[in-house]
């Protein structure tokens, strides 16, 4: 994977949006919730296997699963064998809440070292480099199909891609415009729903709101989308894309140049630091495109070398189904306070973007490259290898 | 200056003037040959590089001619590419640019800016046919601000589409131009880019006043610059695995730092690069001034070498012709001071048979006649003064004889008369006698007295004093019967006034003016006597208020014998001049007439000084006596001799 991951603690905190999103992935395969969102947003029971009320009605009692140990061989017995939690928010919040992974059932070792419950337990961890899961044989699921899972991070998708073409990896991340691109025999490719936001986001201060909001006006995203990404994705002016917010379409994505320069008439132009990952195939192109429509609007996008930039470009993960979770994530990680107690989720989210903080352009989908023999991809512990001829 | 150093230096400037002349002309002839060697060189230079742009122009016309006609480019017009195909193409055909462009003109796929895919390609020109231009320069946009290439442009594919190819101006470009040592093509292009074969060029400002001019008047233009922190063409200079066309010398390549010398300056001349009226750059060809100067600096130092030798021997042979010269000149000088030292016998020894001979003989001639006179002068001059010591004699002596002829004749008278008549006669004229011969004897004693002055015995006395002993040693003069009183005044100096003098000389000196005064004042009047300092010595000044002298008096009131007075002997004032000149004072006198006259004796401090230094400690010597108009003052001077 492109992301150098340096742990998998589900507590730990993390500003970088890649670690935050590859990190998302990885936990679920050491530690477990009590519950666990579907693919539609939907608590379902986990290492819980019910809920109810207690007596009173004040408290909510989760029946934890029977027979859960940890992968150093402890028993998870939980008192009683229930978990408690108070009745003071809606029952949904309160799952969402279970379901986060920082709520993740785990046991700390006197050496601080965490052990979970997960189908994979870390063999080996070579810090933000590699990391080998083994299968956990007493998970209560069943032992994954997998003996072992090796991953190695920091890869670009140039050298994952010669894993990939010299059978050193069975399966490679690839970037969203390549994902119809031609394969070689036996070669598959996968790709999920949209769950990552290119953005632009701003310093928090020092940046007028005028310059913001005319570079959102200067973008061209449908060409963004349909030629760099190669139709790839979509094109949004919202964070959370429509399969998880139904109302992504409520957020203008046109382009207007005219009104961009009418906004910076006053000034005459401007000059903007411009940063993003240059090694990242997708950012790349994405960045100069923004650049040269920036230019068209009398902005002047000027890379940054040194780090400091007024402006990034950022790959924004899509943390959860839930949105109210996902947009959580995202405020967190651009540091941006979401309103309180707000109606519902598209307030939240334009309260988010109302400042032009943050400027979505387009929403891409994870895609992979699988060798011949993977089977039952992307959930790790239901995918096995094919003993078939390998692509090697 | 002496005469010898006129000629010397006279001869030596000549000499040098000379050789400066030479040199100049030498340097200015050989400066103008390499000016018009350079000219053409440059020339040269923009022609090789006219040549080098149009072959340029044509390989990439070729190349552009390939893209058109691959089948990614073919592609791409026909909207079967991805937006950075064109990259693939460009370096299929070693293009630095490339743009795939619609009949409307948007941008298919860039392959030096992919990210302005669908943007207007507004570095193309207006619709020509492309089929078969040539190559042109323009500007072409690129992310970080805009370079100029070599452009060309061709139809590709269906849909009427262009391929716009081209390739940069950079120092690579410029090496394949070539050039000969010694000189470099420059390359500016805007907004402010200057490169040679090297790459960016330091201290690109020294051009922007030649490159402005070319720019604002956009025509050639010329000028001369002088880097100073690095040698171009040290720099210039190609290893020896690499060594550039036309280069004749593989020096190892280093970058000497260039001196605040002129071995850096380059001659440039600028030519404006237009498209279509519009500036697309300015090439400069420079040509080193190194062996210009170092051939004006080699004639410079040899003409230094050469006046520096020519002054050395000028020098000598000045000297030595000088020498010949001022010789037989300088031996007459000697001579002519010996002789005005008062040595008439000496003659100058000079047998040269040219001007200064014939002035050596003069010389002589001049002298030998000069020893003739002086000899009639002074047999002249003795006749005259025995003349005037018989005359003065005779004048003295004939008084007192007057009055004992009378006596003896009247004593020989009184024989016939009684005895009693006879002793009174005898009586009174033996009274007679004796007095008129008392009187002979004092007129022989002050001749005897001139003529014996002994030598001044020098011992520290008081002038003041010596004035008071000699007013008090003549104070009954001024009272004698059957004369009106005068009245003595003294003015004398305050505290004493000590020089080193002959007391008893000084006194009877004093004594001499006093008693010139007193006889001067026959109905009376005023004495004064006043000493003073004046400078290292004294000055004593004796006044009185008689009728005062004539200014031909005075001129000759110290000359032995001469006198106003009817009984004088012409003596007194001689006496005094002989003591003050034997003390190595001066004595002056003023006077007017009817108004009295004043002496005045300056004497030095001390007598040793005076041994060494004559003159030290009096004020400047006169040595003529002034005439005056009449009715002025008129001031005598007589001095030490």
């Amino acid at each position: 994977m492109r992301a150098s991951v340096k742990d998998v603690d589900p507590s730990a905190p993390s500003d970088d949006p890649e670690v935050l999103g590859a990190r998302a992935a990885l936990v679920p395969l050491v530690f477990e919730t009590l519950v666990r969102l579907d693919e539609r947003g939907d608590p379902k029971p986990w290492l819980a296997t019910s809920w109810t009320h207690d007596r009173e009605h004040k408290r909510w009692v989760f029946s934890t699963r029977p027979n859960i140990t940890f992968h150093d061989g402890s028993k998870w017995s939980p008192p009683d064998g229930a978990i408690t939690a108070p009745d003071d928010r809606p029952i949904e919040q309160i799952l969402r809440d279970l379901a986060r992974p920082r709520n993740a059932i785990v046991s700390r070792a006197p050496d601080g070292s965490l052990t979970g419950t997960g189908p994979f337990l870390i063999a080996e961890w070579e810090p933000g480099k590699s990391a080998r899961f083994a299968a956990y044989d007493a998970y209560w699921s069943g032992r994954p199909y997998l003996d072992s899972v090796v991953i190695q991070m920091g890869r670009p998708y140039a050298e994952q891609a010669a894993d990939f073409q010299t059978g050193r990896a069975d399966v490679v991340e690839i970037a969203a415009r390549d994902l119809r691109s031609p394969r070689s025999s036996g070669a598959a490719t996968f790709s999920t729903r949209s769950t990552e936001t290119l953005a632009l986001q701003f310093e928090p201060v020092g940046v007028p709101d005028a310059l913001r909001e005319a570079l959102a006006l200067s973008i061209d995203r449908g060409a963004i989308r349909d030629v760099l990404l190669q139709k790839q994705g979509e094109v949004s002016g919202a964070l959370l894309p429509p399969w998880l917010s139904g109302y992504s379409f409520l957020f203008p994505v046109a382009r207007n140049v005219a009104r961009a320069r009418e906004l910076l008439s006053s000034s005459g132009g401007a000059t903007l630091a411009f940063a993003y990952d240059r090694q990242d195939t997708v950012l790349r192109p994405i960045a100069e495109r923004i650049a040269v429509n920036a230019s068209e609007a009398g902005i002047a996008m000027r890379n940054s070398s040194n780090g400091s930039a007024a402006v990034r470009l950022v790959r924004l993960p899509i943390t959860s189904t839930d949105p109210w979770i996902a947009l959580s994530d995202l405020a967190t990680l651009l540091k941006i306070a979401l309103p309180e107690n707000p109606a519902n989720p598209y307030e939240a989210e334009k309260a988010l973007l109302g400042g032009f903080q943050v400027i979505p352009i387009v929403q891409i989908p994870r895609g992979w490259i699988l060798s011949s023999r993977v089977r039952n991809w992307p959930n790790l512990p239901d995918v096995w290898l094919d003993a078939g001829p390998s692509t090697q | 200056m002496t005469f010898r150093t006129k000629l010397l230096l006279i001869s030596s400037f000549t000499t040098a003037g000379a050789v400066a002349l030479v040199t100049g002309a030498v340097s200015i002839a050989s400066r103008r040959a390499f000016e018009r060697v350079d000219a053409g060189r440059r020339e040269a230079l923009l022609d090789q590089f006219r040549a080098g742009l149009e072959a340029q122009g044509k390989d990439v016309a070729q190349r552009v001619d390939r893209a058109a006609v691959s089948v990614s480019v073919k592609q791409i017009a026909a909207g079967a590419a991805e937006y950075d195909s064109a990259q693939q193409a460009a370096e299929a055909v070693g293009l630095d640019f490339l743009d795939v462009v619609d009949a409307g003109h948007n941008i298919l796929s860039s392959a030096h800016w992919p990210a302005r895919f669908g943007y207007q390609n507004d570095w193309q020109i207006a619709a020509e046919d492309w089929t078969a231009s040539d190559a042109f320069l323009a500007r072409i946009p690129l992310p970080e601000g805009s370079a100029v290439a070599l452009v060309a442009v061709r139809p590709a594919g269906a849909n009427n589409a262009y391929v716009v190819g081209g390739r940069r101006l950079t120092p690579e470009f410029l090496k394949t131009l070539g050039s000969a040592p010694g000189m470099r093509a420059l390359l500016w292009l805007p907004p402010g880019e200057l490169i040679d074969a090297q790459g960016a060029v330091t201290q690109p400002e020294r051009l922007a006043a030649l490159i402005d001019q070319v720019r604002s008047e956009g025509r050639e233009a010329s000028g001369a610059v002088r880097w100073t922190a690095q040698d171009p063409f040290s720099a210039q200079r190609p290893a020896r695995d690499g060594a550039l066309p036309g280069a004749a010398s593989p020096l190892p390549r280093r970058a000497a730092l260039c001196a605040e010398s002129m071995e850096c300056s380059e001659a440039i001349v600028g030519l404006p690069l237009l498209r279509r009226g519009s500036l697309m750059g300015v090439l400069l060809a420079g040509t080193s001034l190194r062996e210009q100067m170092s051939l004006e600096r080699t004639i410079l130092w040899t003409g230094l070498g050469v006046a520096l030798s020519g002054i050395a021997m000028g020098v000598l042979l000045g000297w030595w012709t000088t020498e010949r010269i001022t010789r037989p000149v300088r031996r007459l000088v000697s001579v002519a001071q010996t002789v005005a030292a008062g040595d008439l016998s000496s003659r100058v020894d000079v047998r040269s048979r040219d001007e200064i001979g014939d002035l050596a003989q003069a010389f002589n001639q001049m002298t030998e006649q000069l020893v003739e006179q002086r000899e009639r002068a002074l047999q002249a001059e003795r006749v005259a003064a025995w003349r005037e010591l018989a005359r003065r004699l005779a004048h003295e002596l004939k008084n007192p004889l007057f009055p004992l002829q009378i006596t003896l004749e009247n004593l020989q008278r009184a024989r016939g008369q009684s005895v009693i008549d006879f002793n009174e006669i005898f009586r009174e004229s033996t009274g007679t006698l004796l007095e008129e011969v008392a009187n002979l004897k004092t007129i022989i004693g002050r001749f005897s007295d001139f003529a014996k002055m002994p030598a001044p015995v020098f011992e520290p006395i008081d002038v003041n004093e010596v004035v008071r002993s000699a007013i008090k040693l003549h104070e009954a003069r001024f009272a004698m019967n059957g004369r009106s009183a005068i009245e003595p005044a003294l003015d004398l100096a305050e505290g004493g006034l000590p020089i080193t003098a002959d007391r008893d000389q000084l006194r009877r000196a004093l004594g001499n003016l006093i008693l010139n005064a007193v006889d001067a004042m026959p109905r009376g009047g005023s004495l004064k006597v006043r000493t003073a300092r004046a400078g290292q010595g004294a000055r004593i000044q004796v006044s009185d208020s008689g009728e005062g002298l004539t200014a031909e008096e005075c001129g000759r009131l110290f000359t032995p014998y001469y006198t106003t007075k009817q009984h004088g002997t012409g003596l007194g004032l001689a006496i005094v001049q002989s003591v003050i000149s034997d003390h190595h004072g001066k004595i002056s006198v003023e006077s007017e007439p009817g108004r009295g006259a004043t002496f005045t004796i300056d004497l030095p401090s001390s007598q040793e000084a005076q041994r060494t230094a004559p003159g030290a400690g009096l004020e400047a010597p006169l040595k003529s006596y002034d005439s005056a108009a009449p009715g002025s003052v008129v001031r005598g001077v007589s001095e030490e001799t």
